[in-house]
C-alpha cells in the first residue's frame, strides 16, 4: 500500500482538468500509469473515501475526488461512507461546491 | 529600519462564501462584521505591507513538494479556488520586502522556499479581500505578501519552528526598508474537521483556550501542545493554529484582543477574530 501514490493521484485529479477528464472517460485505463497495487486501483474506482482514508489519505484529498468525480457527490452519501447518518441528522459540510 | 505594526488572527472559512445563509442571521451578521471590524482596525494601522500566513489545503502543493515554509516574493493573484463573491484576480504584492525578507531568512537560517509567481488559494485570498482590499479601495496602497506554512498536509511544520519564522519575519521587517509598515495576519482556525467523519464538529473548550494563548501571547503554551492533541480536540484544520503561532511569534509580547469568537456548525468552525496589540 502506497499511502504516497494514491494522494499524487487525487492531488492531480484535483488540480489537473485533462486527468479528470481522462479518469472520467476511461478511469481503469488512466489509473495504469501510476504503480498502483489492485486494492488501491479498486479503492479509487469504487470511490471507497474510508478506505482510502484508512490507507493515510489526506481527507482534504477524498473529500474534493469525491465532489469532482463521484457519481453521487452529494455530501450526504460521502458521509454515509465515513460513518453511520442517521435520516434526520444535520450535516454540515466543508465542501467547496453545492 | 521597517517595523511590524500589529498583527490579527482570523478565520479563512471558505463555507461563508459557498453557504452564507446556513447560520442564523445574528450569528452570521456578528461573523461578517468581526471581518469588518478588522478590516477597519487594519486601516487604522496604516500599513503599507500585509503579511498573511495560510495553509495550502493540498491545492497549491502537491506529493511532489510540499515546502515546510514558503514566501510568495513576486506576482501574486488568486484564488486558485475562487467562489461566489470571491473572484479570481490579481492581488497587489510587495515584492521588495517580500525579496527582502527571503533573502534575509537565507542569510540567517531560514531557508525559505520561494513563489516568484504564486496563485494563492482561499486561505490568503480570504483575509486579502475581507481585510486589504477595503484599504486599496480607499486609495491606500498596501502589498500582501503571502505566507503558507505546513499546517493542511503532512509532513507539517513544528509548532515550535512556526513561531521562529515568525520571529525571523519580525527580524527581517526590522532590517528591511526605512518607511516599511507591516501588519502580520494568522489565518485559519480554530477547530474544524475538513473531510473526516468528524466533519461539522466544533469544540469550543479547545477554541478557548487557543484564543487564551493568543490573549496572552503565551508562545510557550502553544509550542507544548502536541500534533496528537490538536487533531484529536482541533481537528485536521485545527493544525492550522501554526498559522497564529507564526503571527504571534511575529508579534512576541503582543496583547491580544478576542474581537469575536462564535462555534458555527453551520460553516463547520470555530470562528475566532483576535486584534494582536503592541505593548
Amino acid at each position: 500500500m502506497s499511502r504516497n501514490v494514491l494522494e499524487k493521484v487525487l492531488h492531480q485529479l484535483t488540480v489537473d482538468r485533462a486527468a479528470k477528464q481522462r479518469f472520467r472517460e476511461d478511469a481503469e485505463a488512466y489509473l495504469r500509469r501510476f504503480a498502483l497495487g489492485e486494492t488501491e486501483r479498486a479503492m479509487l474506482m469504487q470511490f471507497d473515501v474510508l478506505g482510502l482514508q484508512q490507507a493515510g489519505v489526506n481527507p482534504m484529498l477524498t473529500m474534493g475526488f469525491w465532489q469532482e468525480l463521484s457519481p453521487e457527490r452529494d455530501m450526504r452519501a460521502y458521509m454515509k461512507k465515513l460513518r453511520p447518518v442517521g435520516a434526520a441528522e444535520a450535516l454540515h459540510s466543508a465542501a467547496l461546491k453545492r | 529600519m521597517g517595523k511590524i505594526v500589529g498583527g490579527f488572527l482570523v478565520p479563512h472559512d471558505p463555507v461563508m462564501f459557498v453557504a452564507p445563509d446556513a447560520p442564523a442571521p445574528a450569528v452570521r451578521d456578528r461573523m461578517w462584521n468581526a471581518f469588518k471590524t478588522c478590516a477597519a482596525r487594519l486601516a487604522e494601522l496604516a500599513p503599507t505591507s500585509v503579511v498573511i500566513v495560510g495553509a495550502d489545503h493540498y491545492m497549491l502543493f502537491g506529493t511532489g513538494c510540499l515546502p515546510s515554509y514558503l514566501i510568495g516574493t513576486g506576482d501574486v493573484d488568486g484564488p486558485l479556488d475562487a467562489m461566489p463573491g470571491l473572484k479570481r484576480g490579481v492581488i497587489p504584492n510587495s515584492e521588495a520586502l517580500a525579496s527582502h525578507i527571503a533573502r534575509e531568512g537565507h542569510a540567517n537560517g531560514f531557508d525559505w522556499a520561494v513563489a516568484r509567481a504564486l496563485t494563492v488559494d482561499h486561505a490568503i485570498a480570504i483575509p486579502n479581500q475581507l481585510m486589504v482590499q477595503p484599504m486599496r479601495e480607499a486609495g491606500h496602497a498596501v502589498g500582501t505578501i503571502p505566507v503558507y506554512l505546513a499546517a493542511g498536509v503532512d509532513p507539517y511544520i513544528r509548532m515550535e519552528r512556526a513561531i521562529q519564522v515568525g520571529r525571523h519575519i519580525r527580524d527581517a521587517v526590522s532590517a528591511g526598508p526605512e518607511d516599511e509598515r507591516v501588519v502580520v495576519i494568522g489565518s485559519g482556525g480554530i477547530s474544524h474537521w475538513v473531510g473526516t467523519a468528524e466533519m461539522g464538529k466544533v469544540n469550543e473548550t479547545f477554541d478557548r483556550e487557543i484564543l487564551g494563548y493568543a490573549e496572552r501571547n503565551d508562545l510557550r503554551a502553544l509550542a507544548a501542545l502536541s500534533d496528537e492533541y490538536i487533531l484529536a480536540n482541533g481537528g485536521n484544520g485545527g493544525m492550522e493554529i501554526r498559522n497564529w503561532a507564526c503571527a504571534m511569534g511575529a508579534l512576541e509580547g503582543a496583547r491580544g484582543e478576542t474581537i469575536a469568537y462564535e462555534a458555527v456548525p453551520e460553516w463547520v468552525t470555530g470562528l475566532g477574530f483576535v486584534q494582536l496589540h503592541l505593548q
